[in-house]
């Protein structure tokens, strides 16, 4: 006897808006479905129709909140190099700080919901704990802690003050000490490991096969990260390797353990890139055109297409712009965030496991809807909706049951 | 294989081609590079399988992108190749420009399995049929959406009505 479950339309175990409809036979999941959306945001058509390109770079930030430095860090390279903007050696490398300390604070996150998400909720308030360290940070150097707002055409819009420098060395020093007993809770639990060890497997062929991103591709042994690959900004100087699980453990299996792996050592990968930074940041100026009007008429004048891509916590964004001669906005602006693409990868991973496996192995690719629908879902009314409190019992009566 | 390699291989086969530079970095300065390929619709599918043939690795399809023209839509089919090691990534761009009147493109989800969202959204989003893709629902809009109306055209059927919010927003 076969059951659709639907999980979702409003998230049960993300809290955010999409709908997996999972046909079961028993315990054992037997086909998935993906809905993404009912309510799409049209931020695209915002871009291409109301907004100057100065307004879509924050217009882009609003696409996430997590990941709010690569959305706009993907548009302003595109229509820097249409537009031929030289951008300032400081301003490169204060760009990529941010985007590390984006990096880090994300992961960390990450870690916290997938902790929740197995029923280990100390150790999500501790990761949590932990976490405050980098937003007190972000807060230091913008103002804010979410939104960064911190990007424009040809540089950056604040500086990192020498009175930061310090506040930021001693952050590192907080995580490069707190490292070890993160990793041991996430690593050498003996919970965690049963409920992720080979559960939702992604092997390297299906990555491939469907065009995977970020730490999800690179969990199922594939070296694909943009910043090696084809690095923008100052990344360069700094020779940034793709991380896979085999460093650690020796093995590669694709599972959900090992996409904890590849998180967990990426936010000491970047620690380095920021420690590096932090001690080879050349000075001078931040910003190549300080009067916006002269900016915005110049990107006006100009004519031509471009991609960009930036390696997001969870996998490389990518946008497209076209801009024409004369026209006021964006003529074409194409937006593909990570989740975007791994979606794709929920059925492989998912099929022949247990529905009280879902919730993690849906939350393994961290996934991001907001990124990827820009949209809210009201819909769906079905008799046998599972709540987000059943579907975490579910969860944690598993590991319960594990433990016994 | 590079970008001017691979770029090579198309001139060779008659397409129009196109390299696109960018120097980035500090203190070491490199170039990001893209190969831009005009095919026709008729040629995109044995465009894509060249390229699966001639790539050491598998290409990573990224998206595509559309613009509408007036009277013409454009379609650029994005890859990624090279990726894995230091410095090597480039992309390569497939772009397809057909007429409004005749507004289809051939299916790759054979050949290219990851392509299946970006044409389901290319056909609500554009207008554009895609012949052979086995998936016809809605991606990102309701089921409910009105025919007829596609948010990323520039035309009458652009998405002027459904779109009450931003109504007197300009002047």
């Amino acid at each position: 006897m076969k059951y659709e479950i639907p999980v979702g339309p409003i998230h049960p175990a993300l809290k955010e808006p999409i709908m997996i409809k999972c046909t079961i036979e028993g315990e054992r999941i037997v086909d998935v479905d993906v809905f993404c959306s009912q309510n799409h945001r049209g931020i695209e058509w915002i871009g291409m129709n109301r907004n100057n390109p100065v307004q879509s770079i924050y217009t882009a930030e609003k696409i996430c909140g997590i990941c709010n430095f690569c959305h706009p860090s993907c548009l302003v390279m595109a229509v820097e190099e249409i537009v031929g903007f030289e951008v300032p050696e400081r301003a490169q490398y204060i760009r990529v700080i941010q985007g590390e300390l984006e990096r880090i604070h994300s992961h960390l996150l990450w870690a916290g919901v997938a902790a929740h998400e197995l029923g280990f909720d100390s150790l999500l308030h501790y990761v949590w704990m932990v976490r405050e360290k980098v937003m007190d940070i972000l807060e230091l150097v913008n103002g804010q802690r979410v939104p960064k707002d911190v990007l424009m055409y040809g540089g950056v819009r604040r500086d990192i003050k020498e009175e930061h420098i310090p506040k930021i060395r001693e952050m590192l020093k907080y995580y490069a000490e707190g490292f070890d007993k993160i990793a041991k809770l996430f690593l050498q639990d003996k919970t965690i490991k049963m409920r992720t060890r080979e559960i939702g497997i992604l092997t390297k062929e299906d990555a491939m096969k469907l065009a995977t991103a970020g730490p999800t591709t690179r969990a199922s042994g594939v070296k694909k990260d943009v910043r090696q690959d084809m690095p923008y900004y100052a990344y360069p100087d700094f020779e940034v390797k793709a991380i896979t699980p085999d460093m650690l453990t020796g093995e590669t299996l694709g599972d959900t353990y090992d996409r904890i792996v590849v998180r967990l050592l990426e936010v000491k990968q970047s620690m380095e890139i920021i420690e590096q930074a932090l001690d080879e940041m050349p000075g001078g100026e931040i910003l190549a055109e300080p009067k916006v009007m002269k900016v915005i008429n110049q990107i006006k004048k100009s004519e031509g297409e471009a991609i960009a891509r930036h390696e997001a916590p969870r996998g490389e964004a990518i946008h497209y712009v076209k801009l024409k001669e004369g026209f006021e906005y964006l003529y074409a602006w194409k937006v593909r965030a990570p989740t975007y693409i791994n979606i794709l990868s929920w059925r492989p991973m998912l099929m022949d496991m247990q529905i009280a496996d879902i919730p993690i192995v849906a939350a393994s690719i961290d996934p991001c809807m907001s990124c990827t629908n820009r949209v809210t879902i009201v819909e769906d009314n079905r008799e046998r909706v599972l709540t987000a409190e059943h579907l975490h019992r579910l969860s944690v009566q598993k590991t319960r049951r594990l433990m016994k | 294989m590079n970008a001017e390699e691979i770029m090579q291989q198309f001139q060779e086969k008659g397409y129009e081609v196109r390299l696109s530079e960018r120097e980035t970095g500090v203190k070491n300065r490199v170039k990001r590079k893209g190969v831009w390929v005009t095919v026709g619709r008729e040629n995109l599918r044995d465009a894509v399988s060249f390229l699966q043939e001639i790539a050491e690795e598998y290409p990573h399809f990224s998206i595509i992108s559309t613009a509408d023209l007036g009277d013409d839509v454009e379609l650029n089919y994005h890859f990624m190749l090279g990726y894995g090691k230091w410095l090597e990534e480039f992309a390569v761009t497939f772009k397809v420009i057909i007429p409004k009147t005749d507004l289809s493109v051939p299916s790759l989800t054979d050949i290219v399995p990851a392509i299946i969202f970006s044409e389901r959204e290319i056909t609500e989003m554009m207008g554009v049929e895609v012949e052979g893709l086995p998936d016809k629902r809605h991606l990102f809009l309701t089921p409910d959406f009105p025919e007829g109306v596609y948010p990323w055209r520039r035309d009458e059927t652009g998405p002027k009505e459904t779109n009450k919010l931003y109504e007197g927003w300009k002047p």
